[in-house]
């Protein structure tokens, strides 16, 4: 396989992950919206740190304004990371790569760029954005319906999956680490109804809050959410889940010999340190860390693949 | 139903009597249900959008536009197509002759058949190859010859395309959608494949390799990039001939071998089907900013430890003042009369055929001879005064750049419309591959329409549309 081609595979993948992030992310703030909620503003600040583009919001809106926020995400081209270029930038890679990937898996990235271009180019009114989300997370779902149905189970499939999961670790870290210090030992801060509240969100940000209160017997506690999205293996979104994807599709490239690939290693070295400080997760430098050696952890594959 | 054309028509006599090759497809038209075509017919324009299958226009945005396609199919008997392969591959046998000779020993200017000028002033003739001979003496490996009819019995060819010949994806696409849309009509008719362009293509392809040994040489298709008119099709045509997609940055020339960079290291490179003209190549060679070709490419491919198909230099034989020499070119080369006729052509290089132009510019085509997508051309009819003689002084400023060939009366085709069938102007383009001298001419070819009443220009670049193109099994 081309290295540019692993490239397209690996960024096409990066970016409909991300499309489907901040879908869930717009998709949390708007429930608050829809309750009136009196924490509104303060999700919507989170929400804006953990995508990088608050100060970009702000520079052209003086308050948090949800439908302001929710344009600004969807389609406003001030926004570099809205949904519109970024599946733009995703069927793109999905184009410079469309001899890798099978006509279905195509059309279904084709379908719901088209989708989205139609319905993002009109005027967007309150009563349409839960219908967008819903029907645009669908569109993704059948994207990787057919990634697994339809491809071959072969290195191309492993570097979409890449890119899937070295994207999705990055979001839950970004997630965690724009609220740390909700994590924090509980004996030091107590507000708890406020803090149950935001717990919930970090939980709905990445849609799992239902999943979570499953198992834990409907119980919300700042440890046990820290576990659930930093340790769960069994935790589609969680650090560790995704990590230990990585390396599984890392093994599958390099055949016999991944021991002595550096990606391999560092994806190694962030399974161990996750590991390790499982009981003692609760600090910033930790959660910096992790986001930064999944950073290199992309960097590294980029260059052993001879990406361009 | 009001069905009036002036110029010769394909399907029928007059509105109350239809040619045979259409008898049994109207009559089966006029059983159908009209609600029922119209509602295929904009499923055939969304499974095209869905597919991603389009066409780009050179503009400043990104728009990709679909090129519009018509559901009627246009039938050709198999009498008439017999004669078509027949000439096509006169033709093109004739032009790799041309070719090896032109850059070899040049024979057809010793012999004064082709003035030397039209040769050493044509800036598609490469003076950088001259003396080569590339592997397995084959220069247009595929070509794409474009014929138009006016009347029952003649096809003319319009113009020879061997440069970087496109449009076969849109052919098998066609043909595609059509199956899907009206299954029953298919088999019905009895209409011969042309979906196996690409297996055809794959096998020219590794008989062109440089490899002694052609069991399986590494082919790649070279593409500009997503941001060209053609990429749909040049994705398109490597999924399914199971090549790589490259770009220039993807490829390098190491220890006098050209290569790819894959994510094991680079891997050797045998065969190149490219999409990029000549003067893209190799920046070393040629055009010096050219960032889509390969530094040192042409070295490699002197070496004969590439092939490169077409091969550089090929575009000499499709410029537009040869093409007025090819029936001379075939009987030089094969002593044999030509069986397609050409369209007429004057060349205003030539003193008196230059007067003869000028002085009926609004009758005449006049065409650049290096131009191509029905850009930089004038058609004298339908262009104002201005224009003309705006036109004038270009061509008197340089005579030796155009041709004008008369307005000619391409036949009529029906295209489908809401209010029932009505007749638009067509041209064919057939696909011809070649590899130790032989010929396949793929059954069929892509019929392009003029989609503007009366409107005689088919470019998908100027709004004209696409329709599939029967060949009935005799």
């Amino acid at each position: 396989m081309l290295g540019s081609t692993a490239d397209s595979l690996f960024w096409m993948f990066r970016y409909i992950e991300r499309v489907e992030n901040t879908l869930c992310m717009i998709e949390s703030g708007f429930q608050l919206y829809l309750l009136s909620s009196s924490n509104l503003n303060n999700e919507w600040d989170a929400i804006l740190r953990t995508n990088s583009i608050r100060h970009h919001f702000l520079k052209k809106n003086n308050s948090l304004d949800s439908l302001n926020i929710i344009n600004f995400m969807l389609k406003d081209p001030k926004n570099f990371n809205n949904i519109l270029i970024l599946f733009d930038k995703a069927r793109e890679n999905a184009r410079r790569s469309r001899v890798s990937i099978t006509s279905e898996v195509w059309e279904a990235i084709n379908t719901c760029w088209l989708y989205l271009n139609e319905e993002l180019n009109k005027k967007i009114n309150e009563s349409k954005i839960q219908t967008i989300i819903k029907n645009t997370r669908e569109k993704i779902a059948l994207i990787f319906g057919f990634l697994e149905r339809s491809m071959l189970k072969n290195e191309i499939l492993n570097f979409c999956y890449l890119g899937t999961f070295i994207e999705r670790f990055d979001n839950t870290v970004r997630i965690l680490n724009t609220r740390y210090y909700l994590l924090l030992d509980e004996k030091k801060i107590r507000f708890e109804g406020y803090d149950n509240f935001q717990l919930e969100m970090i939980l709905r940000s990445i849609s799992s809050y239902r999943s979570f209160m499953w198992k834990n017997q409907n119980e919300i506690k700042a440890n046990k959410v820290s576990y659930f999205l930093i340790s769960d293996k069994d935790m589609p979104k969680s650090l560790m889940f995704c990590v230990n994807e990585t390396i599984k599709n890392l093994r599958s490239i390099h055949k016999k010999n991944f021991p002595k690939n550096k990606s391999y290693q560092n994806a190694l070295s962030i399974q161990k340190k996750i590991k390790q400080k499982s009981r003692n997760f609760n600090n910033h430098s930790f959660l910096d860390s992790l986001f930064k050696l999944n950073m290199t952890l992309a960097a590294n594959i980029e260059e052993e693949f001879n990406f361009q | 139903m009001t069905y009036f054309t002036k110029t010769y028509d394909e399907a029928f006599i007059n509105e109350n009597s239809v040619r045979t090759n259409y008898k049994k497809f109207i009559s089966w038209y006029k059983n159908q249900d009209n609600d029922e075509l119209t509602k295929i017919n904009s499923d055939a324009m969304k499974f095209f959008e869905n597919t991603g299958v389009s066409f780009k226009v050179y503009s400043s945005d990104k728009k990709e536009n679909l090129i519009p396609f018509d559901i009627i199919p246009r039938i050709i008997n198999s009498k008439e197509w017999d004669k078509l392969v027949r000439g096509i591959t006169q033709r093109v046998l004739a032009i790799n002759f041309f070719l090896t000779d032109i850059y070899g020993q040049q024979e057809i200017i010793k012999h004064g058949v082709i003035p030397v000028d039209l040769i050493q002033n044509n800036t598609a003739f490469l003076k950088q190859i001259i003396g080569f001979t590339p592997p397995n003496k084959t220069y247009n490996h595929i070509s794409g010859i474009d014929l138009i009819k006016t009347n029952s019995d003649n096809f003319y060819v319009l113009e020879d395309n061997v440069r970087v010949p496109s449009g076969a994806s849109y052919m098998i696409e066609n043909r595609d959608t059509m199956i899907k849309l009206f299954p029953e009509l298919i088999s019905r008719y009895k209409v011969s494949e042309n979906r196996n362009y690409a297996k055809y293509l794959s096998e020219i392809l590794k008989k062109s390799s440089p490899k002694k040994s052609k069991i399986n040489p590494n082919i790649v298709l070279l593409t500009p990039g997503i941001y060209n008119s053609a990429f749909f099709e040049h994705a398109f045509l490597a999924d399914k001939l199971g090549v790589e997609l490259v770009e220039g940055k993807d490829l390098r020339v190491i220890n006098k071998y050209l290569n790819m960079k894959t994510i094991n290291g680079w891997k050797r490179v045998d065969v190149i089907y490219r999409r990029i003209d000549d003067i893209f190549l190799d920046p070393l060679t040629f055009k010096e900013d050219s960032f889509l070709g390969v530094p040192g490419l042409m070295e490699v491919y002197r070496n004969k430890n590439v092939t490169i198909a077409n091969a550089p230099g090929t575009g000499i034989s499709d410029d537009k003042s040869i093409y007025s020499y090819i029936p001379d070119i075939i009987k030089f080369y094969l002593g044999q009369k030509p069986i397609l006729k050409n369209v007429k052509t004057f060349k205003c290089r030539i003193k008196d055929e230059l007067k003869y132009v000028l002085d009926n510019l609004n009758k005449l085509v006049v065409k650049e001879v290096h131009g191509s997508g029905g850009y930089g051309m004038l058609v004298g009819p339908l262009a104002s005064k201005t224009e003309i003689s705006k036109f004038k002084n270009k061509i008197k400023k340089n005579p030796y750049s155009y041709i004008a060939q008369p307005t000619l009366s391409l036949s009529t085709c029906p295209i489908y419309t809401k209010k029932g069938l009505t007749p638009r102007h067509v041209d064919l383009r057939c696909f011809a591959l070649l590899a130790q001298e032989k010929v396949t001419v793929i059954s069929g070819g892509l019929t392009r329409v003029a989609l503007k009443k009366g409107s005689l220009v088919v470019n998908s670049s100027q709004g004209g549309g696409t329709k599939d193109t029967w060949i009935l099994s005799s």
